[in-house]
């Protein structure tokens, strides 16, 4: 008796098992929105940031040469300017950045203060190390430019310190030669490569793009920027998590700039801002057509709006933010959080790309 | 087609099941509470003090201002000359004179007539300690590289690796699971050679308590067995809603519980336990053992389709361009650990493991041969976990998702 009911379980078993999908044909032009992702958005987005990184390397450098009042509040605002460049191409984590981690060594937050310290006093480090992923990089700077002391004055005498000057100089050189790194490779090597795996495999250069644009949105701008300092991993709300805590004032902008270079992406809107070419909207809707369905881009959008709303609610100061009034955090957490499930499932599943990474163990 | 005939099949399976019911006289509460005159006779704290010294010696294994022999001695919570030592933070640990390293390979089933397998056993987490502070702790601040530890990133995090690839505090992490958590419960207090020791069960059916206490000897040893699963539970008579709340057995059945092809693995191992422990207050041998060997088969499958899991991860993450080793070297850490638990593993109904020492030694072996994980290929880590999971009824498919 047992036998045949094991044999009868393995019989259902089988027979409830999905029917073996048709091989996946769009005629989708997967190369021309990757020509397109590549001169249009994603190069450009380097190339502005390099520039910005110019800029800052150029005011550190007046800085550390007149060390007054005016030369620091100008790094100030080149710093500022870098971090909200950073956030156009913090997505696009593949090729050259990948293989050097630009991002870990950019935006690893929040900095770790005693080993910046430890760094600085020691004068014996080595910032290539995983270990100082998260004394290095804009949070670092952050800290180095508004957390160090009261106020201006304060800081300046302090960065006057030869120790503290020469930290400062290499965080900024090494932020700058990172990134000349990646773009050169995209400039002289990487953009071929790019454009001609156009294919749909798991490493095709549309699935894992694809791929990096849902991760950065799940892990950097949902939960790193929003989700984390809100509470909604750790049951209490950690204010100190939050993007430039130090600065305090730009954790929204730095946030509107992440979002919105998400939906420009998936809308195709250029890095300038004046061409709309073909990206996943277009995608999505080429393909809901050829099935005679409807595109879930509607609602990605519209969820998206609704996050948008939320945002906006918030104070400038996500710090503050957390700490007065946690749950305007919380609700826009929630409407990013729904705009994960159509992208990871229905935008997934519409376009065939398999999800190449797995919600992390936590240990 | 079908469906008529299966709901047929079925109400069919569950009432030839319900012949099987417990005697009217077994009272099966909802949760695991037991008492006796008001009381609950219920207590596992040797458990949960143990579960809480292994949980002290993994964090410190990543201090990297410890010595060898502090480590050793929160292993051994003795001086190699047996003195008293008090290595922990947590004053109550120091105080107590029950260690890891006496219930490493300990259980009466496996290892009382077998002590040099168990000793061997003992010296492999000792070596791991050593290695831990003597190989990794001098690169704490360097890359690490084929041959070389040092640290690595996995992802956002740093792990810290020895010259295979390997982190040693996850070898003994994971390895505890099955050297400590598993087989004193499957193969010592679960086992009739300890529920049934001496005249147990003279004493438990005339419910002749021990000496000071309100549990019987038999009660107690069950619940020794249920104190290694849920010793760490916030409230340990429903321990299921608060499910992962250590690093070890019961984390791993949250995780393995999550996973849609197990889901209800933690409802019958609690299950199995609450009815096992009524067993026993109501007499019922039979049904006590016949839950002891569910429990068996349940958390063998969790430590094997956990060993499969971690494999596949690894597997998965063998980097085909650029030099991303940090994720992939963790998996396979994980996995180093459950595989070394596999040695543990009781078959239900019988009184053999899974696997024997020299089987789990060839799996070590093939992980951890020439250069380890940096050379580990995708073939090597399926043919272990097909091996793995021939012995059982799950697939690697199944538990590598």
């Amino acid at each position: 008796m047992k036998k045949l009911i094991g044999l009868f379980i393995l019989t259902v078993i089988i027979s409830c098992q999905d029917t073996p999908t048709e091989v996946f044909t769009d005629s989708f032009d997967r190369k021309a929105m990757l020509v397109y992702w590549a001169d249009h958005i994603i190069i450009p987005s380097f190339e502005a940031y390099d520039k910005s990184l110019d800029d800052l390397v150029v005011a550190k450098n007046i800085f550390i040469e007149n060390e007054d009042i005016a030369s620091f509040e100008n790094l100030r605002v080149a710093y500022l300017s870098a971090y909200v460049s950073w956030q156009t191409v913090s997505m696009f984590d593949i090729g050259k950045a990948e293989e050097i981690s630009l991002r870990n060594y950019t935006n690893i937050y929040p900095a770790d203060e005693n080993q910046i310290q430890s760094n600085i006093q020691g004068q014996n480090y080595d910032l290539d190390l995983p270990s100082n992923f998260d004394a290095q990089g804009f949070p670092a700077l952050d800290y180095m430019l508004y957390g160090l002391a009261e106020d201006s004055n304060a800081e300046i005498t302090l960065l006057k310190g030869k120790d503290f000057s020469n930290y400062l100089n290499e965080l900024v050189d090494r932020l700058k030669s990172l990134n000349a790194e990646v773009l050169n490779d995209w400039k002289t090597n990487f953009r071929d490569s790019f454009i001609n795996n156009d294919g749909s495999s798991a490493t095709s250069s549309t699935d894992k793009l694809v791929n990096d644009f849902l991760f950065y949105y799940e892990k950097f701008l949902r939960a790193g920027k929003i989700g984390i300092p809100a509470g909604v991993f750790s049951g209490s709300a950690l204010s100190n998590a939050v993007e430039a805590p130090y600065s305090e004032i730009y954790s929204k902008q730095l946030f509107f700039a992440g979002f919105e270079t998400i939906q420009a992406f998936f809308k195709g809107v250029s890095f300038e801002g004046v061409q709309n070419g073909t990206s996943l909207e277009d995608y999505l809707i080429h393909v809901a057509e050829q099935n005679n369905t409807s595109s879930i881009s509607d609602e990605i959008l519209a969820q998206w709006a609704l996050a948008e709303q939320k945002a906006l609610a918030l104070g400038d100061s996500f710090r503050n933010q957390v700490e007065v009034d946690n749950i305007k955090m919380l609700q826009t957490y929630d409407e990013l959080q729904k705009a994960v499930i159509l992208l990871k499932v229905d935008m997934l599943q519409a376009l065939n790309i398999q999800v190449d990474f797995v919600d992390a163990d936590g240990d | 087609m079908f469906k008529p005939f299966l709901l047929i099949l079925t109400a069919l399976i569950l009432f030839s099941c319900s012949e099987d019911k417990p005697n009217p006289q077994v009272e099966n509460p909802a949760f695991y509470d037991f008492e006796r005159k008001g009381q609950s006779t219920v207590s596992f704290s040797g458990q949960t003090t143990r579960i809480l010294m292994a949980t002290e010696l993994l964090q410190s294994m990543l201090d990297f201002n410890m010595t060898s022999s502090q480590l050793l001695e929160m292993y051994t919570n003795e001086s190699p000359t047996g003195q008293d030592v008090g290595p922990f933070g947590n004053p109550e640990l120091n105080a107590s004179s029950k260690s890891i390293k006496s219930k490493v390979a300990a259980s009466i089933d496996f290892f009382s007539a077998n002590t040099a397998e168990s000793a061997a056993i003992k010296s492999d987490f000792e070596n791991w300690i050593i290695a831990q502070v003597e190989e990794v702790y001098p690169n704490q601040n360097q890359l690490a590289t084929q041959g070389v530890a040092g640290q690595i990133a996995d992802g956002t995090s740093v792990r810290y690796v020895n010259g295979k690839g390997l982190e040693y505090d996850q070898a003994v992490g994971k390895g505890l699971i099955g050297a400590l958590m598993v087989d004193q419960m499957l193969n010592n207090y679960l086992s009739p050679a300890v529920l049934d020791e001496a005249n147990n069960r003279t004493l438990n059916d005339a419910q002749i308590t021990e000496e000071g206490k309100r549990y019987t000897t038999m009660e107690h040893k069950w619940d020794e067995a249920y104190g290694y699963l849920f010793g760490l539970s916030t409230d340990a008579s429903d321990p299921l809603s608060t499910l992962g709340e250590d690093n070890f057995l019961n984390k791993y059945l949250a995780r393995v519980d999550n996973d849609s092809d197990f889901t209800g693995i933690a409802q019958e191992i609690f299950d199995a336990f609450k009815l096992g422990r009524a067993a026993i207050v109501a007499g019922d041998y039979h049904l006590r053992n016949a839950q002891a060997e569910i429990i068996r088969k349940k958390i063998s499958e969790l430590v094997a389709i956990r060993a499969v899991y971690y494999l596949q991860q690894g597997k998965s993450g063998i980097p085909t361009t650029g030099n991303n080793y940090g994720p992939m070297f963790h998996d396979l850490s994980e996995g180093f650990g459950f595989v070394y638990s596999l040695r543990f593993l009781r078959k239900p109904d019988s009184d053999d493991p899974y696997f024997t020492r020299t089987e789990v030694d060839g799996f070590i072996n093939q992980l951890i041969s020439g250069n380890g994980f940096w050379e580990i290929s995708g073939e090597t880590l399926d043919f272990i976990s097909e091996e793995i999971a021939s012995k059982f009824e799950f697939t690697v498919e199944q538990a590598g998702s």
